[in-house]
C-alpha cells in the first residue's frame, strides 16, 4: 500500500499544497493576499517581494557578475588591462569547471539538508573514493596489495560503491540509532579520512591511467568533462527531487518527520537513500578531483563539506529542513565560483576573500525570504 | 544495548592496542616518541618511513612511536605530556607552529628528557638539538633556478604556503632575495597568493591567473612541489605548453621527481631521510652517552656540510639538493 492511499483525501490535498508551496519557495504572507484592496504601492511592494523570493538568488548572481565585470572594466579603462578578461566565454567555462566538484557535492548536500539532516563527511568520503579509484588505475603496483591498472570500469565502480557505502552507513546510523546527523557524519568525517590514509599507509597514489585522468582533463566537444558530469548529475537530481514520489517524500520528511511517518512514509528508508545519494555524489566528485590533479591524495577534499553547505545555504536551502531548491544550490555554487575567480583575477588579497565569502553566506541567510516565511 | 556496544568498542580498542605491544619487552631498547605535526603530507610519511629504516631501529636498539599531531599545536603539546608520562627516553618533534609548540621543549626539559626538533623550527634554544634545512636558502635556490632559465627577465608568479606560517615567510624571503639579485625592474612579480600547500587549490589559482595574464606569465615559483604540480596541471588544462614556462617547487615529493624527469619543473629536495635519521642518531647519543657512534649513512653522505660533532651541536643544517633527471631515478628507486 502506498502512503498516498493511506492519506485521507483532504489531508492529501493539504499536503500537496504544502509541497507545491515549498517547491516554489513562495509561501505568501497572508497580508499580501488581501493587499489588492489596499493601496497600489503595497501591491508593487508585494510583487517586488514575490520577484525577490523567486529570483533573488539569480538577481544576486547577476549583480555579482556585473560588479566584478565593472571592476574589471575599470582596469581596462585605466589602461592596466588590454581587455576585460572576466567577461569572456572562456572564463565562464573556467568558472563552471572550477565549481563542478563543489557543485556536485552541494547537490548531494541539498538532498540531505532538505531531508532535515546535514552531511559533514562528504570531503572525507570524496578523498576515500578518489583514493580507491586511484588504487585501481595506477602503474605503481606496490602502494596497496591490489593496486595496478584495471579496466576503467573497475576504479569507477569501486569509487562509486565506496561513496554509496559510506553514505548509506551515515543514513543507517542516523535513522537506526536516532543520532543527530551532525554527530553521525562527524564520525564518518574522521573515519573516512582515516580509512583513506590506511588504504595506502598515508602515501599518495600517482602515475594514473590516462583513461581515468580523462574524467578530469578530457573534453566532450569543447566542454570539459567535469562540467558535462556536473550538468548530468544536476539534471538527474532535479528530476528525482522534483518529479518523483521519492523527491516529495524527502521534502515531507524534512518538513515534519512525525507527520510524514504518520502518513505512512518510511522516513528511515528515505533518510538512508538521501545519505547514500550524498555519498554517491561524493564518489563522483572524488573521481573528478583525482582525475583533475592526477593523484590520489590523503588530504584531498579537506573542508569541502563547508563549501558544499555554503553553496546550499546561499541557494536558499534551510538548515531546519523541508525547504530548498536545486536551482538555488546551482546558483549558490556559481556565486562562490564567480567570487573565487573574480577576486583572483582582480588580485584581491586572500584574507579579504575569506571575509567577503563569510559576509556573503550570512547575508544570504539573513535576506532569505523562505526563512522569514517559515518563521511567520 | 548501548552499554553492550560501548563495552564491545572499548574492549576492541584495548585488544587492538595490545597487538602493537611487543610480546616480551627486549632489555634496554631506547624508546623514542616522534611527534609529527600531522600525517596527511607525503613528506611526513617519508620521514616516518625513513625513521623506521634507521639502522638502530631495524637492529632493535631503538623503538619509535609516532604520534599524529592532527595539524593542531595544542594536540601536539598534549602528546608531549603523554610521552613524558609514558617515560619515553627521548622525544623528536616536528612542530606545527614556531611559537605555540615551544611548550613541547619546555615540558621535556623540565622532565629531563632529551628533545630534538626536526624539519621545522621552534622559537627556543632549550632543545637538545635542532635538525632542519634552511628555508630561506631553499626559497632562494628554487627562485634562482626559475630565474636562471628566464635569463633574469620576465614575469613570475609566486604560489605561497599558508600566510604567516614559517614556511611561507622564510621561503618567501628566499624568493625575494633571488629576484632582487636580478637587474632592477627586469623581473616582475605579477601575482602572489597562497594556495595552502595544496595541489587542487594551486590549480584553481593558476587557472584564474592564466585567464587574466594569458601569455604574460613566464615563471612559476611554487613554495612547495604540490603547488608547482597544481600550476602544471592548470597550464596543461589551459591548452598551453608546460615547457614554455620555468617552474620550480620545494620538497622533492614523488610526483615532482617524475615531473623533473619529464623536464616540466625543477624541484629542490628537502632530505626527509637525513632530517629524520640524523635526529634519531642525536637522540640515541643523548640517551646512551659518549660511547654511541652514529649509525645512519647520511653522516657520510653529507660529510662536508653537516658534521656529526659527537651529537653535541645545537643546530644541524641538512643541505638542499637540486633534483636532476639523473638523481630523480635514484631517489624514486629508494622510495619503492
Amino acid at each position: 500500500m502506498t502512503p498516498d492511499r493511506v492519506l485521507g483525501k483532504a489531508q492529501q490535498d493539504e499536503q500537496a499544497e504544502v509541497h507545491s508551496e515549498l517547491l516554489s519557495g513562495a509561501v505568501e504572507p497572508a497580508a499580501n493576499s488581501v493587499s489588492g484592496s489596499s493601496s497600489s504601492r503595497d501591491s508593487i511592494k508585494g510583487r517586488a517581494l514575490k520577484l525577490a523570493k523567486h529570483y533573488g538568488i539569480v538577481i544576486a548572481f547577476i549583480l555579482l557578475c556585473i560588479l566584478v565585470g565593472i571592476a574589471c572594466q575599470y582596469r581596462v579603462m585605466k589602461g592596466e588591462w588590454s581587455e576585460n578578461v572576466f567577461i569572456t566565454s572562456d572564463n565562464f567555462m573556467l568558472i563552471l569547471y572550477q565549481i563542478s566538484i563543489n557543485g556536485i557535492l552541494a547537490i548531494g548536500m541539498t538532498f540531505v539538508v532538505i531531508s532535515g539532516g546535514i552531511d559533514l563527511s562528504v570531503g572525507s568520503v570524496l578523498a576515500f573514493a578518489g583514493m580507491l579509484a586511484a588504487s585501481f588505475a595506477t602503474s605503481l603496483t606496490s602502494v596497496t596489495p591490489w593496486s595496478g591498472t584495471y579496466a576503467l570500469a573497475v576504479p569507477i565502480l569501486f569509487a562509486l560503491l565506496g561513496g554509496v557505502a559510506c553514505g548509506a552507513l551515515n543514513g543507517w546510523i542516523v535513522s537506526r540509532f536516532r543520532i543527530q546527523p551532525f554527530i553521525a557524519t562527524l564520525g564518518m568525517l574522521l573515519a573516512a579520512r582515516g580509512a583513506t590514509m590506511a588504504l595506502t599507509g598515508g602515501n599518495p597514489i600517482s602515475s594514473l591511467n590516462p583513461h581515468l585522468r580523462w574524467f578530469g582533463t578530457g573534453k566532450l566537444g569543447s566542454i570539459p568533462l567535469p562540467i558535462v558530469m556536473f550538468v548530468v548529475v544536476f539534471a538527474m537530481a532535479w528530476i528525482i527531487l522534483n518529479k518523483t514520489v521519492f523527491g516529495r517524500y524527502v521534502y515531507a520528511v524534512g518538513g515534519n518527520e512525525r507527520s510524514a511517518r504518520t502518513s505512512g512514509i518510511k522516513s528511515n528508508q528515505i533518510k538512508i537513500w538521501v545519505y547514500a545519494i550524498s555519498g554517491l555524489l561524493a564518489g563522483v566528485a572524488g573521481i573528478i578531483l583525482t582525475a583533475k590533479t592526477g593523484s590520489g591524495q590523503t588530504s584531498a577534499g579537506s573542508s569541502y563539506e563547508l563549501d558544499a553547505i555554503a553553496a546550499a545555504v546561499i541557494g536558499g536551502t534551510s538548515l531546519s529542513g523541508g525547504v530548498g531548491k536545486l536551482s538555488g544550490t546551482l546558483f549558490g555554487a556559481l556565486i562562490m565560483g564567480v567570487m573565487n575567480n573574480g577576486l583572483d583575477i582582480l588580485g584581491v588579497e586572500s584574507y579579504y576573500q575569506l571575509i567577503i565569502k563569510g559576509a556573503l553566506i550570512l547575508t544570504a541567510v539573513i535576506i532569505d525570504p523562505s526563512r522569514k516565511a517559515a518563521d511567520a | 544495548m548501548k552499554m553492550l556496544l560501548l563495552f564491545l568498542c572499548a574492549s576492541g580498542i584495548v585488544l587492538l592496542s595490545c597487538l602493537d605491544l611487543p610480546a616480551s619487552p627486549a632489555p634496554k631498547k631506547v624508546k623514542i616518541a616522534v611527534l609529527m605535526y600531522g600525517n596527511k603530507a607525503e613528506f611526513v610519511q617519508l620521514m616516518q618511513r625513513y625513521g623506521k629504516q634507521h639502522p638502530a631501529v631495524t637492529g632493535g636498539l631503538a623503538e619509535l612511536t609516532f604520534y599524529d599531531g592532527r595539524y593542531d599545536a595544542a594536540v601536539q603539546n598534549d602528546q608531549a605530556q603523554l610521552a613524558i608520562n609514558l617515560k619515553y627516553d627521548a622525544i623528536i618533534v616536528n612542530p606545527l607552529d614556531f611559537e605555540a609548540n615551544v611548550d613541547v621543549v619546555t615540558k621535556a626539559r623540565t622532565a629531563h628528557i632529551p628533545v630534538i626538533v626536526t624539519n621545522a623550527r621552534l622559537d627556543t634554544q632549550e632543545m637538545t638539538s635542532a635538525v632542519d634545512s634552511d628555508d630561506v636558502l631553499g626559497g632562494y635556490m628554487e627562485a634562482k633556478n626559475v630565474l636562471q632559465k628566464l635569463g633574469c627577465k620576465g614575469n613570475v608568479v609566486i604560489i605561497e604556503g599558508p600566510k604567516g606560517g614559517s614556511g611561507e615567510i622564510q621561503r618567501g624571503q628566499g624568493n625575494e632575495k633571488a629576484i632582487s639579485e636580478c637587474p632592477a625592474g627586469a623581473v616582475r612579480i605579477l601575482e602572489r597568493k597562497p594556495a595552502n600547500w595544496s595541489r587542487s587549490e594551486a590549480m584553481d589559482l593558476m587557472q584564474n591567473w592564466l585567464q587574466k595574464d594569458r601569455g604574460k606569465i613566464n615563471g612559476v615559483i611554487g613554495q612547495n612541489d604540490e603547488m608547482a604540480l597544481g600550476a602544471i596541471e592548470a597550464i596543461k588544462s589551459a591548452g598551453l605548453n608546460v615547457h614554455d614556462f620555468s617552474i620550480a617547487g620545494i620538497d622533492g615529493v614523488s610526483d615532482a621527481l617524475n615531473a623533473v624527469k619529464r623536464g616540466e619543473m625543477t624541484s629542490i629536495l628537502q632530505d626527509a631521510k637525513a632530517q629524520m635519521q640524523a635526529s634519531i642518531d642525536i637522540a640515541m647519543r643523548a640517551v646512551l652517552g659518549t660511547g654511541y657512534k652514529p649509525m645512519s649513512p647520511i653522516w657520510q653522505q653529507y660529510e662536508k656540510d653537516t658534521k656529526w660533532n659527537d651529537g653535541q651541536s645545537k643546530h644541524y643544517i641538512i643541505p638542499w639538493t637540486i633534483v636532476t633527471p639523473r638523481n630523480a631515478d635514484e631517489l624514486l628507486e629508494s622510495r619503492k
